[in-house]
């Protein structure tokens, strides 16, 4: 019997022993990858928590025009998101609902919420320059993507990283390519979009990073069209609250009509 | 009286006024080459919107579950029964079995609605894709997990062959399906409709995609096109619970035009050989009252009215007789000219609106001859009716007393 627990025990400390160094080597070789992969997540994260409240206004600017809403977004982890319109008073009210792939939006000049068929998901949401895709593709990077962290740099005491985010052949993403430029603490500096002949089409550059509601991100965003330099679309945060409690009942087409 | 002098008397009566007479052989003679003429671009016509229909990938016959038409989508798909194809009729040129589902395309600069539609390559000699000319790769099977979509198309979402784009529709749980698609190649059809219409796929990759292995249409295309109704009839028995319908239903604008164009050659025919008997009456009229003392003096001696009536009746016949042969004989020469087809590209455009090709060939057809040919006789013995009236009231006293 002892020699049987003298077998045991020794086996097992074996075991232990290349448990750790297989883990460690495994750990060492996938650390490259679990950054490019953790800096997305954390990036992703960041503005949203498991929970969030935030107010925003977004400006859109045409050659002929512009002019400056004010909406409210509420998010619950990676995939629920309900956004409304609180000024000026023609927009107020209309508020999109993202649950996990579906969108639906609300009107309250013809009193109907309206599910998106996917047709419409790549179209301009709220004539801005955003599209559906780009309220709701957040969780598809870490689905469809390839990444890899092609350049890191200093800058401004930050560690800066520079991602290629490649989509799989069968992604559905029109892209060729996107750019993605990070700084160590997952604050978005940059987003660029590319055609299949990896020329530019639009860019989402960041104007500000600041903190706000105990966190630091970029406070002022703006998308752009490279071919259109008169017509951007910014969006600036102006209140936020990160990990509030969020009712459930918050994102269901009920609540989009609001009260 | 024999028949043998009524005709010669005709006949001579005719060659008494050559002058006269070949003025209105000549002019029923132009006016057959022109119905003749025009008949054979209406049935030309006709023919290439029944082909375009046909090829439209619908074939003379198709298979669908009930409601498709109204509601097309994966939810009206049908499981293939084993050994249906032993059942066909040997007249059967070809067939195919589909998936065709409504679907959304993007590219990076555009999105467009479509037909999706999963196709075994190998089977589609029977529809435009057949013969199309493609830009890159055909897709190599039905496994093949890439796209083939057409020119305009491609032009509209500004991409190319090799490319990438989305496609997004419902799948068979009803939950959307998007994903990637490589472009194999690039189509270009002679209708250019179609190819802002039809995405392919293959077969067997579109129903993984939408995860389900039924399809929605069993397309048949025939040898013999009069064997439409025998071959719908035969099939609807294969097919107890499904629908089978003929072009004619699926495509009613293209069906409604091809009947349209059938009533439109008899009234074009009617109004100009209706004008020309009234030339033929003239003409008639005018010989009897030419000869009103030679016919009452034919009277006289004891011709009966009857014979008088054939006379005209048969000079008559021998005038529309001459023409018409005339006639036809010059639209065959003047057809033979454009027999291959008439160049149409510049007005491209207002054709494929119409669902027609831009080479127009005119279909010369010995049905159309004959009915020509029947129908002008028959008005010539109408336009008799009168002269020959006129003829046989001449009193034999009076005639002779001019």
């Amino acid at each position: 019997m002892r020699q049987y627990g003298t077998v045991t025990g020794r086996s097992q400390r074996v075991v232990r022993h290349v448990l750790a160094v297989v883990g460690l080597a495994y750990a060492w070789a996938a650390s490259a990858e679990v950054t490019a992969r953790g800096l997305i997540e954390g990036a992703l994260d960041l503005t949203r928590g498991t929970s969030s409240y935030t107010e925003l206004t977004m400006t859109i600017h045409r050659p002929a025009w512009e002019r400056t809403l004010s909406l409210t977004a509420w998010t619950r982890g990676r995939e629920d998101a309900l956004i409304r319109f609180t000024a000026p008073p023609k927009d107020a009210g209309t508020a999109t609902l993202k649950k996990g792939d579906q969108m639906w939006t609300y009107s309250p000049k013809i009193r109907r919420e309206v599910r998106l068929p996917s047709s419409m998901m790549s179209q301009q949401w709220a004539g801005s320059d955003f599209s559906y895709n780009d309220l709701s593709r957040s969780d598809k990077y870490l689905r469809y993507y390839d990444f890899e962290i092609i350049q890191t740099e200093e800058r401004d005491g930050h560690t800066v990283y520079t991602m290629d985010m490649i989509p799989r052949d069968d992604a559905p993403v029109v892209w060729g390519k996107e750019t993605l430029v990070l700084r160590d603490d997952y604050v978005t500096l940059s987003q660029t979009f590319y055609d299949q002949e990896l020329e530019p089409v639009k860019r989402m550059e960041t104007l500000a990073v600041g903190t706000l509601g105990g966190r630091t991100f970029a406070l002022a965003m703006r998308m752009q069209s490279v071919d259109k330099p008169d017509s951007w679309t910014e969006i600036r945060y102006v209140a936020a609250d990160f990990d509030a409690t969020v009712e459930d009942s918050l994102f269901t087409t009920f609540s989009l009509r609001g009260r | 009286m024999p028949v043998k002098l009524l005709i010669q008397l005709s006949w001579r009566n005719i060659w008494r006024h050559r002058r006269r007479n070949a003025i209105l052989v000549s002019a029923i003679a132009v006016a057959v080459t022109g119905v003749m003429l025009l008949n054979t671009m209406m049935r030309g016509m006709q023919q290439d919107l029944r082909n375009t229909a046909i090829e439209n990938l619908t074939g003379h016959v198709k298979i669908l579950e009930p409601g498709y038409l109204h509601d097309p989508g994966i939810e009206r798909g049908f499981d293939i029964l084993e050994g249906w194809q032993n059942t066909l009729p040997d007249h059967v040129a070809g067939w195919a079995s589909r998936i065709r589902v409504p679907g959304v395309i993007m590219s990076e600069r555009g999105t467009r609605g479509i037909q999706l539609v999963g196709i075994d390559p190998a089977r589609e000699s029977i529809s435009f894709l057949g013969q199309a000319e493609v830009a890159g790769d055909r897709l190599s099977g039905p496994e093949d997990s890439r796209i083939l979509i057409g020119g305009l198309l491609a032009e509209a979402l500004d991409t190319a062959a090799g490319r990438r784009l989305v496609l997004v529709t419902q799948g068979a749980d009803g939950r959307t399906r998007e994903a990637g698609f490589r472009i194999a190649g690039v189509y270009r059809a002679e209708i250019a409709g179609l190819e802002k219409a039809f995405v392919f796929t293959g077969l067997a990759a579109l129903q993984r995609l939408l995860g389900t292995d039924k399809i929605t249409e069993i397309s048949i295309r025939l040898d013999d096109e009069d064997r439409e109704t025998s071959t719908i009839a035969a099939l609807a028995e294969t097919f107890e619970s499904r629908a089978v319908a003929s072009w004619r239903q699926l495509e009613p604008q293209a069906a409604a035009m091809v009947e349209v164009s059938d009533v439109t050659i008899y009234i074009l025919f009617v109004i100009v050989m209706g004008a020309l008997t009234f030339g033929l009456v003239n003409t008639l009229v005018t010989a009897v009252m030419e000869r009103l003392r030679e016919l009452g003096m034919l009277r006289a001696i004891g011709m009966r009215p009857r014979a008088v009536v054939a006379q005209v009746v048969v000079e008559s016949t021998v005038i529309m007789a001459i023409g018409v042969a005339a006639g036809l004989i010059l639209a065959w020469c003047v057809f033979s000219f454009v027999a291959d087809g008439i160049d149409l590209t510049a007005f491209d455009d207002s054709l494929a609106s119409f669902g027609m090709r831009p080479t127009f060939v005119p279909v010369f057809d010995i049905r159309d001859v004959a009915l020509i040919a029947v129908l002008s006789l028959a008005l010539s013995i109408l336009a008799s009716f009168y002269p020959a009236r006129r003829a046989v009231k001449i009193k034999p006293l009076e005639a002779l007393r001019r």
